[in-house]
């Protein structure tokens, strides 16, 4: 690094302070769609917009320090300002992942053609050049990019496999279980936005200063996508993968265009399509596996990593961070929910006090899962009131709900494939504790009742366990802890125990009832098993085609006729389980 | 005659782990097994790997005495068998007769077999035109199963298909397994967590631990499927 650029030749270093540069940008769609499943086609307007903010500067007001500062202050807060408002379009709540790679794909567009169009001003198609910058030599530009490379990496790789890092691969994996934890995806998603903006900007920045020529192209769409290439190739996801990648492919690119310059086009797009059939996890973890294979041959299959996570109760914080609580945990006034013309709900009123497990029974289609829906998320409804702890929901997000205290767990097993056990926790904790943005702590801390859960299904031996290779009902526990982990209020639990033997259902069975007794929580509880209700609610709201058809203490219900006509049939209570 | 499904020495799972370990089971025509054991020993594990949709690390699968070990999974669909397995495998998109339709080989006889399905599960006669993604979690299970029962194949494999529905649901879905197999002469092998119901129907029940089978019995009488689970304690 240090003698590199004497003993190089002038064209290499030259080309290296590009690729340094471009690699610094590959590094930020790596994050963006190797880490957090944004396919991002725009990194290289963020590029081209830093680059244009020192040309333009420098070009119509002239070279100094001070100027040379604002036209990076241009170029940092410009670009994150941009790429707020990017965010926002493709981000915003109800925007579909493919809407928002659609955006990413017009902003390059957009951004070269407003550059092509701009006259003298932004130098149209030959771009401008011949401005002033930095009286550096090429060694100490080299010196320059290649610490500016090593820092952004060194930075994202302190984030990324800090706790706050694994929030983005919790969104990649499932981002409604993230609306449902509380946590505002598209905030995330914008922030992040905006971060790698700054630092394509910033890498766009220091190649005009560099250069001193800047062309629209750099800001083009093509050049967008051959950052997705060079991620690709190296290894999305890996970090390292797309750096190598980058500094690779572009230093022979400058090489081999000048000698075969249509050939080199063709080969690499071969090139590109061989990785993506041969090896779609890209050269790096190819490359990195293949090493793996050859240094354990012969060696016995490696052991699982020890524990390195300590489990241990956390302080209760109920009903952290809302104001007051109600008398009431929940309220439920007149609710209708239409789907076109089927009416799935229709005028739904009940309340709740805490301390209440109240079940809701019905048949198959009765409406007990859109009811719940309702709860959790105010856009589902179609009229009528919902109060969680005397906060009327109106249209908030899940994720809103959850601060008013809603904790959801869904029918089918709702988790984060590729984070483990310890990993899913953590993420499920991060509303009450805020995770750091660079270090990864050792210590887990969780509300007893989650803690419960994990020791009665054993998923506590298994904290290292990526969710994917859990059982199904293991799975569901994991959701419950998960769920409980927030500390919720009003706990609304669709068939929680599905997929669990008889004995782990008694004992989540006993936890829950524990919660309510002993904290300030109410539980609304989805379920078949008769049994299972029978013993643990306090009361039970029968639900029958959209209306509430009873609503009573357990021995009125479990004993009415009408349950066993549109329920239960022959089959008592006794005979399931 | 050959077994229905015949299951030996096998072992899978997942990346480097192994769940099952060298099990071996048959499953004879006209039989219904009932598999059953706690979470995570293997269970869903066995009957995707019965299917192709998990290779095997060692062992051999056949079904009707010929071997599928090597097969794709689309290949071994071809035989004679129907799977509905626990995570939902619907075409949330198409109707629900549109669904029930890629149950069957041929579709003339569409009409015909879904009378009986409808007389089982009249809600789903009600909801043909509706998208298979609208129906309520318990409803999906009942498409699951009725495509399964549609196609009249020689062998079904389910997995927890009690899981969400209403016991009056679960009542009638007993009998109707059981119809199809004197009728049909239909082998089940049926994995369940709901030990009563599994019971109920089973000629044979296999105890399943850490991805071997550690016990086996006859069921006798569905009187003693009570008795049974709680002994077993599953």
């Amino acid at each position: 690094m240090l003698v590199a650029p004497e003993v190089l030749p002038t064209y290499l270093v030259n080309t290296l302070i590009r690729a340094f540069l471009y690699a610094a940008v590959a590094i930020t769609v790596d994050i963006l769609w190797g880490f957090t499943g944004i396919l991002t086609f725009g990194q290289s307007a963020f590029f081209g917009f830093g680059a244009y903010a020192a040309a333009l500067v420098f070009t119509h007001a002239g070279f100094g320090p001070g100027l040379a500062l604002i036209a990076f202050g241009v170029a940092i807060v410009g670009a994150m300002l941009l790429a707020l408002l990017v965010g926002w379009f493709a981000f915003h709540p109800g925007a579909s992942p493919l809407y928002g790679s659609v955006i990413t794909l017009v902003l390059p567009i957009v951004v070269s053609q407003l550059l092509y169009s701009g006259g003298s001003f932004t130098g149209s198609s030959s771009g401008l050049s011949g401005f002033e910058s930095f009286d550096l030599s090429l060694e100490a530009w080299f010196r320059i990019a290649g610490v500016f490379l090593i820092a952004t990496t060194a930075g994202v790789w302190l984030f990324l496999r800090s706790d706050g890092g694994r929030i983005l691969e919790a969104i990649r994996d499932n981002e409604q279980r993230c609306e449902y934890l509380g946590i505002d995806v598209s905030r995330v998603k914008i922030l992040l936005m905006m971060a790698c903006g700054a630092i394509a900007s910033c890498a766009g920045f220091l190649f005009a200063c560099v250069q001193m020529v800047v062309a629209p192209e750099y800001a083009g769409f093509a050049f967008g996508t051959e950052l997705l290439m060079w991620v690709a190739l190296g290894g999305r996801g890996t970090l390292i993968g797309p750096l190598i990648g980058t500094l690779l492919l572009d230093t022979s690119t400058s090489y081999l265009s000048g000698s075969l310059p249509f050939l080199w086009k063709l080969l690499s797009g071969l090139a590109f399509v061989v990785v993506i059939v041969a090896l779609p996890q890209g050269l790096l973890p190819a490359l990195a596996s293949a090493i793996r294979r050859a240094w354990r041959r012969g060696a016995p299959a490696s052991v699982a990593p020890t524990a390195e996570v300590e489990l241990h109760s956390a302080d209760p914080q109920p009903l952290a961070g809302l104001a007051s609580a109600g008398r009431l945990a929940l309220s439920v006034k007149d609710v209708h929910k239409r789907f076109g013309s089927l009416q799935v709900l229709r005028g739904i009123g009940f309340a709740v006090r805490p301390n209440e497990l109240l079940s809701l029974i019905g048949p198959n289609g009765a409406g007990k899962t859109t009811l719940m829906r309702c709860i959790a998320d105010g856009a589902e409804r179609s009229s009528g009131t919902v109060r969680l702890n005397d906060h009327d929901i109106r249209h908030s997000s899940p994720a809103a709900c959850v601060a008013l205290g809603a904790g959801r767990k869904f029918q089918n097993a709702n988790v984060f494939d590729s984070l483990t056990v310890a990993q899913s926790m953590r993420v499920a904790r991060t509303r009450l504790k805020r995770p750091s943005l660079w270090r990864r702590e050792r210590a887990l801390a969780l509300p007893t009742a989650a803690l419960e859960v994990m020791r009665a299904t054993g998923l506590d031996r298994q904290l290292h366990v990526a969710s994917r290779d859990l059982s199904h009902g293991m799975k569901q526990a994991l959701e419950l802890a998960m769920v409980l982990a927030l500390e919720p209020s009003v706990l609304l639990l669709d068939e929680p125990t599905a997929g669990l033997t008889k004995a782990e259902r008694t004992l989540i069975g006993r936890i829950l009832l524990d919660l309510t007794q002993s904290h300030t929580l109410c539980v609304l509880l989805v379920e078949h098993d008769l049994d299972f209700v029978h013993e643990i609610s306090t009361r039970i709201i029968v639900l029958h085609q959209g209306q509430i058809v009873l609503d009573g203490s357990v021995e009125e219900v479990v004993n009415s006729d009408l349950v066993r006509e549109i329920y239960a049939g022959a089959a008592t209570p006794g005979a399931h389980g | 005659m050959s077994a229905a499904l015949e299951v030996s020495g096998l072992t899978a799972g997942y990346g480097g782990a192994m769940v099952l370990h060298g099990l071996s089971l048959s499953v004879q025509p006209g039989e219904i097994v009932a598999l059953l054991g706690k979470n995570g020993v293997g269970k869903s594990t066995l009957l995707k790997t019965v299917m192709g949709l998990l290779a095997a690390r060692d062992g051999t699968v056949s079904l009707f005495g010929e071997s599928v070990s090597r097969l794709p999974a689309y290949q071994v669909a071809r035989r004679p068998l129907a799977y509905a397995p626990q995570e939902k495998a619907l075409f949330q998109d198409l109707s629900v007769e549109q669904n029930l339709r890629l149950g069957l080989r041929d579709a003339g006889s569409f009409e015909r077999r879904f009378a009986r399905i409808a007389d089982v599960f009249p809600v789903l006669a009600t909801r043909l035109k509706q998208r298979a993604g609208t129906l309520s979690g318990g409803e999906q299970k009942m498409l699951l199963v009725s495509r399964a029962l549609l196609a009249s194949p020689k062998l079904i494999l389910v997995d927890e298909i009690s899981e969400g529905l209403q016991p009056s649901v679960i009542g009638r879905l007993a009998t109707v397994l059981r119809e199809e197999r004197e009728q049909s002469g239909t082998a089940m092998l049926i994995v369940e967590q709901n030990v009563g119901f599994a019971l109920t129907m089973a000629d044979r029940y296999l105890l399943l631990k850490r991805g071997e089978i550690v016990g086996q019995g006859k069921v006798d009488s569905p009187r003693s499927a009570d008795q049974l689970a709680a002994q077993l304690g599953v």
